[in-house]
This record gives structure tokens, sequence and C-alpha cells, in this order.
């Protein structure tokens, strides 16, 4: 490949350059360090966090475009380059506002480009902040933008459209029209994003209210329900048994079976315990009280409250198998354990009561 | 009780041949503990061959199941008889772990 030719002021930049590589590189790993670990710290799920020292060959070529633009390598602010894709359009902002806190930004260098756009144009959005450190010498770039805006911004320049070919009005008119839809899409991502946190807080009300009856029962707010401990009053019972420690474990995997029970809101899930805590307690008194067994799971309560829900309604051990289908996977001894469940129960009170 | 453990490539699989009951309890865990280093990948137990299991097993199975869940790794229990799943199921274990048969 044919180098650039360059003169002499541009050869002492590019020589600059290389003699500042090995910093470059190693500032841009503490960079992408120290953003990663920032995100990471503040919750922010990001798409991507790309870090790159422009290369030697890259660097030539900008110099020899416009090499007499710059007094010195310390004008060239994107040898270290750093672009964080976000999957939503609001965290480009929270990200923003972490960059800002990290590095000084050089307000004046730094554009907004989602700002720049008129009322009737469309096109590239991204948030571009030029940044210094006090211990480093130089300048480097952050870039900011979604998913989509990123996906724009390739298929952009994959038409040549920067090259200075000029591209027909048509196909210019087509890029912009799909700025404008990924920027609606961009929107409504996070309008569907803010509408599911607010379902979620209104639904936590609600059951930190007590309001049950009106909560329908889904995973988010089961999963509220949990946190009100449900089914702790009846671990505690069974673990009484035999003195037994309860080993906390996630118990999502039962609402499944829940909604197999009729459950349509938290209330009636509050009504299912109720009905069934006395006959699933007398289960694990048969199962356990021959035993020295002194760990118990905290799944133990909802299993055998939908056990005994299963078998008062009469759908025997075919029910009691699709339970442990559901919640453990299929299996062929669940059968077989559903068959020896529905034998123990025969002896129980619960079974017996009209 | 005898103890195998064997590794192959990302998967691991403990054999446990007998009784697993709180007398052998702590000698199998410190078999297993090297097994623990390689929670990232798929840890089987195989039960094919173990005729019973008490309280300190369970716990034994329970510490497989955290370092695994710590590291992002899996665990497989295999091949349990009728009264070792008995025993899973009358402790709330039956959903803590993936369950295979051979």
């Amino acid at each position: 490949m044919n180098e650039p030719k360059l003169d002499p002021h541009c050869e002492a930049i590019l020589q600059e350059y290389r003699d500042n590589l090995p910093a470059f590189q190693e500032k841009a790993a503490a960079i992408h360090q120290t953003l990663k670990d920032t995100l990471a710290g503040a919750g922010l799920l990001v798409a991507a966090l790309e870090c790159r020292v422009k290369t030697e060959e890259s660097l030539a070529g900008k110099l020899a475009l416009k090499g007499g633009k710059y007094a010195s390598l310390k004008d060239i602010t994107d040898i270290i380059g750093l672009r964080i894709i976000t999957f939503y359009t609001d965290d480009v902002d929270k990200v923003a506002s972490a960059v800002e806190r990290l590095f000084t930004v050089d307000w004046e260098n730094s554009v907004d480009k989602r700002k720049l756009h008129e009322i009737d144009s469309f096109g590239y959005l991204s948030l571009h902040y030029v940044c210094s450190e006090p211990d480093f010498p130089f300048r480097f770039e952050i870039q900011m933008r979604t998913v989509l805006q990123h996906a724009w911004a390739n298929m952009n320049h994959d038409t040549g459209y920067k090259s200075g070919v000029e591209v027909p009005r048509e196909h210019l008119r087509n890029l912009n029209r799909l700025a404008g839809m990924l920027e609606l899409v961009d929107e409504q991502f996070s309008r569907i994003r803010m509408d599911i946190t607010n379902y979620r807080r209104k639904i936590q009300a609600l059951v930190a209210s007590g309001n049950l009856d009106e909560v329908p029962l889904d995973g988010d707010s089961y999963r509220s329900f949990l946190q009100l401990g449900p089914f702790d009053k009846l671990n505690r019972r069974i673990a009484s048994v035999n003195q037994a420690e309860i080993q906390e474990v996630s118990l999502l995997a039962y609402m499944p079976v829940f909604k197999a029970l009729s459950c349509k809101t938290l209330g009636d899930v509050v009504k299912l315990i109720k009905e069934h805590s006395e006959a699933a307690y007398q289960l694990a008194c048969y199962q356990l009280g021959l035993t020295d067994l002194d760990i118990i799971s905290s799944s133990l309560g909802p299993q055998n409250i939908c056990i005994a829900a299963i078998l008062k309604r009469g759908f025997g051990a075919e029910g009691l198998r699709l339970m442990f289908d559901q919640i453990g996977g299929t299996a062929g001894g669940n059968q077989a354990l559903a068959e020896m469940i529905l034998e123990q129960a025969q002896d129980l009170p619960f079974m017996n009561q009209k | 009780m005898e103890v195998k453990i064997v590794t192959e490539g990302t998967t691991t699989t403990v054999s446990f041949i007998g009784r697993l009951d709180t007398p052998v309890s702590q000698e199998v865990a410190a078999k297993v503990e090297p097994v623990l280093e390689k929670a990232d990948g798929i840890i089987v137990l195989d039960c094919k061959e173990m005729s019973y299991i008490s309280s300190s097993g369970l716990r034994i199975f329970l510490t497989v199941r955290k370092a695994a869940a710590a590291k992002g790794g899996r665990v497989i229990v295999r091949d349990m008889n009728p009264d070792i799943r008995n025993v899973f199921m009358m402790t709330g274990f039956l959903n803590l772990f993936e369950i295979q048969e051979g």
C-alpha cells in the first residue's frame, strides 16, 4: 500500500505519535477500564463499549488530507477514541453524566449532534465529547449513541456519503427517511421501558398496600409478592418438625403452577395459601417426621401447598406429575414420585375430610 | 462411600457410590471441594449407584449448586433412584437442580 507523502511538519507530528504510542495504548486501556467499572457500578447496561488507538496509517491519511490544520499532535483529539453504545436513548444522557464526572470535557470542541437537526431534517445523531485528564497531555474522544443510531451511522458510512462521492438524491432521501424512523423507534423503546417501570411501581405499591385482589398474577407482581415472604410462616412451621435449617431459594418456578391452579390475582394465591397451609404441613409432617433430615429449602412450602391443592381438587397423580414436570422439567421419575405422594396422602386427614 | 471424579472438557462428573450419610460426609466434601474450582463449567452429580443421602449429603449438593451459581456454571443431578428422589422432594430440593435420567 502506498504511504501518503507527508511534508516535514506532518512527518514531525507522525514521529511524535510513534514516540507516544505506548502511552496512548496504556491510557486507552485505563480509560476503557474506568468507564467499564463506572457503568457497571451505576447499573448501566450498555450494548458495547469500544476503544481504539488510531493506527499510524490512519493518522498519516488524516495528516495528508488536513495536516496543516494541526500545530502539534496535541491538536488531534481522536488518537484515543471510545464509543459507548446504549440500548436506550435516555441512557445516552446517563452515560454522558458519568463521562462528565470522570473526565474534564472540552465543551468548545464537544458536539451534541442530537441537537443540531432542524425540525425538518433527520440524520446522524450522536453525542461526542472531547475529554482530558490532568495526568495525560493529550485529549481523547468519547462518542455516545444508541444501538439504532450506531446502525444508521454504519449504514450511512457504507454508502460513501462522507467520501465526497455524490450519492443520488433519492438514496439520500431514503437514508434520511430511515433516520427519522429509527429516531421514532428509539423513542418508542424508551417509552415502553418507562411504561414497564411505571407498571412495576404501581404493582409494588398495590402489593405493599395489601390490595392483592387487584393485582394480576404475573412475573413482576409475583416477584414483588415474594418479597412479603408469603410462605415464610409455613416453612418455619415445617422446619420446626425436625428443627431444620431453611435454605432460601428462588420461588419463581411456582408461579406457572399457581396459574395452572386458576390463580388470576395475588389475592387468589393468598387464598390458596390460607386454604391449603394446614394440609401442606400435614404432608410435611408425614414425610419428614420419621427422618432425621434437618435441612429444607424454602420451596418446600409452595411445593406442598400446590400438592395439597392438586390432590384436594381431585387432579390425582397426573396433576402432581404435571406440577413436577413444570417446576423441574420433564422426567420419567416424576410419574413414580407423583404416585408415591398420592399413596402417602391417602393416610392424611386432609384427604379424608369431607 | 466411594467418590469418582472424571473431567472431560468442561464437564466434570462426580459419581457417588454407596451411602452418602453423615459419618462419611466430611470425607466426601473434601473430595468434592476441588470440583468447585470447575464450577464455571458443567458439573454432573451422578447418583446412579447412590443408595442413601442424608442432610449432610444434601448440604454437599447445595455447596456445588452455590459455587456453580456464583461462577455461572450448570449442575446436573443424574439418575436418582426413587428413594433419593423422594428425599429431594420432601426437603424441597427437587426443583433446585437440573435433573436428568440415563
